[in-house]
C-alpha cells in the first residue's frame, strides 16, 4: 500500500510550530498515527489524554482502532493532536467563576457529568451549559477583574474521585485554599450589593426570556465541535426544572447552587412573583445569609451557645424586673412588666396613646392603671393566641410600636403598643410573636426571637450608602429584592415589610430555609417555564411556546395569555424535520401541532422536550444509574442515530 | 338519714340496672363509659378538664370515709398535691363554663339536657351518705381506690388536658354527644363517630361547623384540632357541629383533572384514566412543593364595609388570593393581594343573595376562625355558579393546607377500607378495657362516659342508661379513674361540675345532703355561700348571674333537710341549674375565659375543704 504524508499539528510544540509530517498508509489505525506523532515530537509526557481533532470536519477521531481509510482521512486532512480536557471558565449559578478542566471531546452531556462529579453535584442530567450573554461594551469595566477560583489541578473526572465523609471530593481537602474554594461552592453567597443586581442583564419581557434559551449548548455534541475554545467562558445552570431526589446531606453543593439560581431568578425577575412573594423571598434570603454566616464562624460549640442564651435570658429578666419580688416571680414563670403606651384606633376618635402598667403572662397581656394597682383587676386582658403581630417601627424617629390585630368574635381588634426603646420593644415584640403562635415566654425560642428582632432593627440603623457585601448584621434591604422594588421602596419602607415576612421564617434552620425558598419558588406559576418564540404552522404571527416539565404551553406573545396547554402524557410522538426546521407533535385524540422555531434552534426545543421526558423516566429506586443512552435517544435527533 | 339511705338504695338499684344492661362489663369498675353513653345523647357542649371529671368520679366512687382517711393520712405530701389537683378540678370546672358556653347554647336548644344536670346534682348529693353504710364491705377496696386515685391524680396533673363535650348533629336529625380532648384531631373524632353511628364510613364524612349568624358552613380538615376552634366560640353562640358527608371534601383526589385541568373541555376529562389521574396527583402533590390549581377568573367581591359587589379578575397562587386591578395586566408584579391564607379559613355561605344582596347564592368568605359575626375583616366573595365555587374553595384549601390534605385523604381511604372490621375489634376491646389505655381516643371515651353517667343519674331515668353500654366500650382508656367512678352513680355530679354553669349548682347540693343527714341547719348555710362566692370569683363575667342562680339552690337544700326526703331535693335544684347555665351563656364574655380558670381554682379548694369538714362532722355525729 502506498505511503503518503499526513500533517498533524501538535499543540505542545507551540502555536507557531509547523505541523509534523508523518508517513502513513491508509490502513494505519488512529492509535498508530498518534504513536507516530508522539515519537516524532520527541516530547516526554503523559499523552493519555490526547486525541486527534480533524479541523476541516470539526470532529474528533476517538476510535483508535479505526483505520484512516475508514475515517475517510486523506492527505489533505489537517489533524491536530490535542488534549481532550481543557481548562474552561465556568460560571456557576451563584455567580462565582471557576476555572476547571472539562472534557472537550465527549458530548456536552458527558462533559457536564464530569464537571458535576468534580464539583460534587448529583444528578448532572438536570444541568447544562450555555453561552453567556454577549457582554455589551461597557466603559471602564476593566477595573473589576473577576475573581476566579482555579481548580484545574484537580484530577480528571474520568478517574474516580474519592470523597470524604461529608461528600466533599478529597482533592478539595488537600489544602486550606481548596477547602475554602469548596466552601464557595457549598455555602450560599452573601447578598449582592443593590447596584450589582441593577447592573446585571435582566429580561424584561417574554421575548427576551426566550432568547436566553437560544444559548444552550447542544448536549449531543462536544464542546470543541460547538466552537468552545480553551479558557472560554460558559455558564453552568440547572436546565431541567425537575429536581430529583434532593437530599440536603449529600447535596450541599447542589442545593446551594440551586438556591443561588432560584435567588437570582427571583432577583432578576426571570421567575416573576408578586410583591408579597418578593417579601417572603427577601426575608428568606436575609435569614439564609445570616444563618450561613453563623454556621461558618461559630463552629459548633453548643456549650457556648447555651451559656450565651442563658446569660441573655437572665439579662432580659434583670432588665424587666425592678423589685426582688418580681424577680422571684419570673424565676417560676417568665413574665414581662413595663409601663407601655396603648392606642386603639377607632372611628371618629383621635385619642392618642395612653400609658398603663402592662404585664405579659403566658400568652396574655393585661394592663392596669399603674404598677401599684397591678394586683387588682386589670382594665383589660388581651389573649394574643392567633393574633397578627406587625411592627410599626422607625429607628430614626425613635418609634417602636407593635401593631396587634387580635381576633375576636366581632372581628379583629386593632391595638397599638408603644415601647420606649429598642430593648423593651424587642422583648415585647418577641413575646407577642410567640404568643400569637400559642407559645409562652418560657419557650426556648424567646431569646433568639429577641435577638433576631434586634438584629433586624440594626438593619435600619445602617446607612444605605454602605453597599458593600453583607457584613455581620448590617444589610441593605435593597440587596434582597429585585430592582423593581428597589425603585419602588426606600430601604426603610422595605424593612418593615420584610420584617413582617421574616417573623414566619426566623426560626428555620439553614437547610429548612433553603428548602422553603425553593418550595415557594417552585410553586410560582411561572416556575420552570422555558420560552421559545415559535411560529405555528398556518399562523402568521409569532407566538411563544412555554416548555415545562409536564406540559407545553402556547402563549399569546402580545398579551401573555396562555392560549392552550398540552401535557406530555397525552403526547403520542414528536418529530423534527431538520431540513425545514419544524417540530411536529401528535397528541391523543388526533391533535396535531407543528411549529418552526424562531429564537432558538429546533434542536434546543427538541432537546428540551426529550429531556423532560427523560427526566420523568427516572425512577425513585434506580436513582444512581444514569441512562445516558436513553437521554441521547430522546434528545439527540438525527445525529444520535 | 333515712331519706338519704333510701335515695342511695334507689341509686344502687339504678346502678344495678345499668350494670345489667351493660352485662359483662358491669363487673369491671372501669365501665365508666356506660354512663357516658347516655350523656352523649343528652349532653350538648361542655368543656371540662379531665382532671376534674376524673377526680370527681373517683371521689364518688370511694366512700367519703375513705376519702377522709386519705386526706388526713397524707396531709404532708399528698395533701398539697390533692389540694392543687382539686383546686384545678374545681378551677377547671369553673373554667369549663367558658368553653362550655357553646355547649350551654346547645343545651339551651335541648332544654331537657339542662334539666338533667340539675337533677343529677341532687342525686349526687345523696350519694355521699350511702358510703357510710358501705364502708364495712369495701374498706379495703377503698384504700386501694384511694391509692389509685392518687396515681390517677398525678397522671392527670401531668396531662392537664382540656376536654370538651360536643354535641354533634347527624343528618337524620339525631345527635351524638362525645367528649373531645384537645389532643384529638378531627380524624380521631370522625373515627369515634363512625363507631357510634354505624354509617358507611366513606371518606366523605366530615365534621362541620355551622354559624347561623354568618350563615356559613365549613368542614374541619381531618388533621385539625377540634377543641381549639370550638373553644373560641362565644357563650351565646348558636354554632353547631355536624357530622355529614361532604362530597367536596376529597373530590380533588378522586378527580384531580376537574381541578387541575379545569380549562379543558369537560368531555375529555370525564373518561380520564386512573393512571393519568394518579400522575396528576403525583405531579401536583408529591413534588417538592404542592402545586395549586391555576385558577383565575372573574369573581364578585364585596368591598370592605360596602354593600355593593364588584367584579374583579382573581388569580389563585400558593401565596394567596390576588386580583388584577383595572387597567393592569395579569402579570405577577401588578397583582394585588386580597388575602393570604395563613390566618384565615374559607367558609361556604348560604343564601347570601338575601342576606347581602349577592349576585348569586354561590358565595364564600375568608375570615379568621375566631371572627363569629359580621365584620369588616371578612372577605366576601361570590361566584357565578356552584362549580366555580367548588373550584375556588378547593383551590384555596390546597393553597392553605398543601400536602397535608392529600395525607388526610390517604388516611381517610385507609380508614374507610378497614372501618368495618376495625369497628368490630374495637367493640370487643372496649368491653374488656378495664385497664386504662393511654390513647387519646380512649381518653376521649372516658371523658364522654363520666358526663353521660352524671346526666343519666341526674335525670334518674334508668331508661336512658341502655345507650351507655356502647359508650363504655369506647371508654376503656380512662379506666383507673373512671372505673371507680363508674361503679357509683353519684359521680355524675362531678361531670356536671365540668359544665361551667352547673358546677356551682353541684357544689351547693353536695353539702346540703350531708347536712341533711346529720346537721342540716348549721351546715347548710355555710356551704352555699362559700360555693357561691367562689363561683362568682371564678367566673368574673357571670358572677352576678351566678349569684342570682346560686341563691335558689341553698334554700332548696334546707327545705329538703327539713322535709327529710332525699328525692324531693332534686326538683328544686334543676331549676336553679337551668338559670345559672342560661345566665352564664349570656353573660360570659370571651375575655373572661382566660381569667376564670385561675380564679376558680381557689373555689375548688374551698369546696374540698368544705367537703372534708362536712365529712368529719358527719363522722363525729355517727
Amino acid at each position: 500500500m502506498a505511503a503518503w504524508d499526513l500533517s498533524v499539528t501538535v499543540e505542545e510544540l507551540g502555536p507557531q510550530a509547523p505541523p509534523l509530517k508523518i508517513s502513513v498508509t491508509s490502513d494505519l489505525h488512529i492509535g498508530g498515527v498518534i504513536l507516530k506523532v508522539v515519537e516524532k515530537s520527541q516530547i516526554q509526557r503523559d499523552w493519555s489524554d490526547h486525541a486527534l481533532w480533524w479541523e476541516q470536519k470539526q470532529q474528533w477521531l476517538l476510535k483508535p482502532s479505526w483505520t484512516l481509510d475508514k475515517c475517510g482521512i486523506h492527505a489533505d486532512a489537517r489533524l491536530c493532536l490535542t488534549s481532550q480536557h481543557k481548562p474552561l471558565r465556568l460560571r456557576l449559578p451563584s455567580g462565582i467563576t471557576f476555572r476547571l478542566r472539562a472534557c472537550f471531546s465527549s458530548p456536552v452531556f458527558r462533559s457536564v457529568t464530569g464537571i458535576c462529579k468534580l464539583l460534587n453535584i448529583r444528578h448532572p442530567e438536570e444541568l447544562s451549559l450555555l453561552w453567556p450573554v454577549e457582554e455589551k461594551k461597557r466603559k471602564k469595566e476593566k477595573d473589576v477583574e473577576e475573581e476566579l477560583y482555579d481548580i484545574t489541578r484537580a484530577p480528571l473526572p474520568s478517574s474516580s474521585i474519592p470523597k470524604l465523609a461529608n461528600g466533599m471530593p478529597a482533592f478539595f481537602a488537600e489544602a486550606a485554599e481548596t477547602e475554602a474554594v469548596y466552601k464557595m461552592l457549598a455555602v450560599s453567597q452573601p447578598a449582592p450589593a443593590p447596584e450589582t443586581i441593577a447592573k446585571l442583564y435582566r429580561t424584561t419581557n417574554i421575548t427576551e426570556k426566550a432568547h436566553i434559551n437560544s444559548r444552550w449548548l447542544d448536549s449531543s455534541r462536544s464542546l470543541l465541535q460547538q466552537g468552545v475554545r480553551e479558557n472560554d467562558k460558559l455558564i453552568l445552570r440547572f436546565k431541567y426544572y425537575t429536581f430529583h431526589d434532593i437530599a440536603p446531606q449529600a447535596d450541599a453543593v447542589r442545593v446551594t447552587q440551586l438556591y443561588e439560581q432560584a435567588r437570582w431568578a427571583v432577583l432578576l425577575e426571570e421567575t416573576e412573583c408578586t410583591e408579597e412573594e418578593m417579601m417572603v423571598f427577601a426575608a428568606l434570603q436575609y435569614h439564609i445569609g445570616k444563618v450561613s454566616l453563623m454556621e461558618q464562624f461559630v463552629t459548633s460549640c453548643p456549650a457556648m451557645e447555651d451559656l450565651d442564651s442563658a446569660l441573655q435570658c437572665l439579662e432580659v429578666k434583670m432588665e424587666g424586673e425592678s423589685s426582688a419580688d418580681d424577680m422571684l416571680e419570673t424565676m417560676t414563670a417568665p413574665e414581662l412588666h413595663d409601663y407601655l403606651k396603648i392606642f386603639r384606633p377607632k372611628r371618629l376618635t383621635l385619642k392618642g396613646y395612653k400609658q398603663y402598667w402592662f404585664t405579659f403572662k403566658e400568652t396574655t397581656i393585661s394592663y392596669f392603671k399603674s404598677k401599684e394597682e397591678s394586683c387588682k383587676e386589670p382594665i383589660q386582658q388581651m389573649s394574643l393566641k392567633g393574633c397578627e403581630v406587625a411592627p410599626d417601627v422607625s429607628v430614626a424617629g425613635q418609634k417602636f410600636c407593635i401593631r396587634l390585630l387580635i381576633p375576636g368574635p366581632e372581628g379583629m381588634n386593632e391595638v397599638y403598643l408603644r415601647c420606649e426603646h429598642e430593648q423593651q420593644y424587642s422583648r415585647w415584640m418577641a413575646a407577642c410573636r410567640l404568643a400569637s403562635k400559642g407559645k409562652t415566654l418560657a419557650d426556648s425560642s424567646f431569646s433568639s426571637e429577641v435577638q433576631s428582632i434586634q438584629s433586624f432593627l440594626a438593619m435600619q440603623k445602617t446607612t444605605p450608602s454602605t453597599n458593600t457585601a453583607q457584613t455581620d448584621e448590617s444589610i441593605n434591604t435593597h440587596s434582597l429584592v429585585s430592582p423593581r422594588y428597589q425603585k419602588k421602596y426606600k430601604p426603610k419602607q422595605l424593612t418593615p415589610r420584610i420584617l413582617e415576612a421574616y417573623q414566619n421564617v426566623a426560626q428555620l434552620s439553614l437547610t429548612d430555609a433553603i428548602q422553603r425558598f425553593l418550595q415557594i419558588w417552585q410553586a410560582l406559576p411561572d416556575f420552570g417555564l422555558a420560552y421559545v418564540v415559535v411560529r405555528f404552522k398556518g399562523c402568521r404571527k409569532d407566538e411563544v411556546l412555554g416548555i415545562a416539565n409536564n406540559r407545553l404551553i402556547r402563549i399569546d406573545l402580545s398579551v401573555g395569555d396562555v392560549v392552550k396547554t398540552w401535557r406530555y402524557n397525552t403526547m403520542r410522538q414528536w418529530n423534527v424535520n431538520w431540513d425545514i426546521k419544524q417540530v411536529a407533535i401528535e397528541f391523543d385524540g388526533n391533535v396535531n401541532i407543528a411549529f418552526s422555531c424562531v429564537t432558538a434552534d429546533c434542536k434546543i426545543v427538541h432537546e428540551y422536550i426529550g429531556g423532560y421526558i427523560f427526566m420523568s423516566t427516572r425512577g425513585r429506586e434506580q436513582s444512581n444509574t444514569l441512562n445516558e443512552e436513553l437521554f441521547h435517544k430522546l434528545t439527540g435527533g438525527h445525529e444520535a442515530l | 338519714m333515712d331519706d338519704i339511705d333510701a335515695m342511695f338504695s334507689d341509686m344502687l338499684q339504678e346502678m344495678d340496672l345499668l350494670t345489667q344492661s351493660l352485662g359483662e362489663e358491669a363487673e369491671s369498675a372501669p365501665l365508666p363509659k356506660p354512663p357516658s353513653i347516655p350523656d352523649p345523647q343528652e349532653m350538648n357542649f361542655s368543656i371540662g378538664f379531665t382532671d376534674l371529671n376524673a377526680s370527681l368520679h373517683d371521689l364518688e366512687d370511694n366512700d367519703l370515709d375513705a376519702l377522709m382517711a386519705d386526706l388526713v393520712a397524707d396531709i404532708s405530701a399528698t395533701e398539697e398535691k390533692f389540694a392543687t389537683k382539686r383546686d384545678t378540678f374545681t378551677g377547671s370546672a369553673p373554667v369549663a363554663p367558658i368553653p362550655s358556653q357553646p355547649q350551654n347554647n346547645f343545651s339551651l336548644l335541648v332544654s331537657t339536657d339542662t334539666f338533667r344536670p340539675a337533677t343529677s346534682s341532687n342525686s349526687i348529693a345523696a350519694p355521699p351518705p350511702p358510703p357510710a353504710s358501705k364502708p364495712s364491705k369495701e374498706e379495703l377496696e377503698e384504700q386501694m381506690k384511694a391509692d389509685k386515685i392518687k396515681l390517677a391524680l398525678e397522671k392527670l396533673k401531668e396531662a392537664k388536658v382540656k376536654k370538651l363535650v360536643v354535641k354533634v348533629e347527624i343528618m337524620d336529625g339525631s345527635s351524638k354527644t362525645l367528649m373531645v380532648d384537645e389532643r384529638q384531631t378531627v380524624r380521631d373524632v370522625i373515627d369515634n363517630l363512625f363507631e357510634k353511628t354505624h354509617c358507611d364510613c366513606n371518606v366523605d364524612w366530615s365534621v362541620c361547623e355551622t354559624n347561623p349568624d354568618l350563615q356559613t358552613e365549613r368542614g374541619f380538615e381531618d388533621h385539625e384540632n377540634l377543641v381549639e376552634p370550638l373553644s373560641t366560640w362565644t357563650r351565646d353562640t348558636e354554632n353547631k357541629v355536624r357530622f355529614q358527608e361532604k362530597i367536596d371534601k376529597y373530590e380533588v383526589f378522586r378527580n384531580p383533572q376537574n381541578f387541575y385541568l379545569w380549562k379543558k373541555d369537560k368531555k375529555s376529562l370525564k373518561d380520564m384514566k386512573d393512571k393519568d389521574k394518579e400522575q396528576l396527583l403525583e405531579e401536583n402533590f408529591c413534588g417538592a412543593s404542592v402545586i395549586v390549581p391555576d385558577l383565575e377568573g372573574v369573581l364578585y367581591l364585596k368591598e370592605d364595609g360596602k354593600k355593593s359587589w364588584k367584579q374583579r379578575y382573581f388569580l389563585l397562587r400558593a401565596s394567596g388570593l390576588y386580583y388584577s386591578p383595572k387597567g393592569k395586566t395579569k402579570a405577577s408584579r401588578d397583582l394585588v393581594c386580597l388575602v393570604q391564607f395563613d390566618n384565615v379559613n374559607v367558609y361556604y355561605c348560604k343564601e347570601y343573595r338575601i342576606k347581602y344582596k349577592a349576585p348569586t347564592d354561590h358565595c364564600f368568605i375568608l375570615k379568621h376562625p375566631q371572627i363569629q359575626k359580621e365584620s369588616q375583616y371578612i372577605k366576601y366573595l361570590c361566584c357565578d355558579d356552584e362549580w366555580t365555587m367548588t373550584l375556588w374553595l378547593t383551590g384555596i384549601r390546597i393553597a392553605k393546607y398543601g400536602k397535608q390534605l392529600y395525607d388526610n385523604f390517604k388516611v381517610a381511604v385507609r380508614k374507610a377500607a378497614g372501618s368495618a372490621t376495625w369497628a368490630n375489634r374495637t367493640i370487643q376491646a372496649s368491653s374488656s378495657a378495664s385497664t386504662p389505655s393511654p390513647t387519646p381516643k380512649a381518653k376521649a371515651a372516658n371523658g364522654h362516659a363520666p358526663q353521660p353517667a352524671v346526666e343519666t343519674k341526674g335525670s334518674g331515668n334508668q331508661t336512658t342508661f341502655p345507650p351507655p353500654p356502647p359508650s363504655m366500650e369506647i371508654l376503656p382508656p380512662p379506666p383507673p379513674n373512671t372505673a371507680k367512678v363508674n361503679k357509683f352513680p353519684p359521680p355524675p355530679q362531678f361531670p356536671q361540675s365540668s359544665f361551667p354553669p352547673p358546677p356551682m349548682d353541684d357544689l351547693p347540693p353536695l353539702p346540703p345532703p350531708q347536712e341533711d343527714a346529720e346537721l342540716p341547719p348549721e351546715f347548710l348555710p355555710p356551704p352555699p355561700p362559700s360555693l357561691t362566692s367562689n363561683g362568682g370569683e371564678a367566673l368574673p363575667p357571670p358572677p352576678p348571674d351566678l349569684f342570682a342562680s346560686l341563691p335558689p339552690p341553698p334554700p332548696a337544700p334546707q327545705n329538703f333537710a327539713s322535709a327529710g326526703g332525699a328525692p324531693p331535693p332534686p326538683p328544686p335544684p334543676p331549676p336553679a341549674a337551668h338559670k345559672p347555665t342560661d345566665f352564664v351563656r349570656k353573660v360570659a364574655p370571651p375575655p373572661l375565659k382566660r381569667t376564670t380558670p385561675q380564679l376558680t381554682a381557689p373555689s375548688g379548694g374551698d369546696f374540698m375543704s368544705e367537703l372534708m369538714t362536712a365529712m368529719q362532722k358527719k363522722r363525729s355525729h355517727q
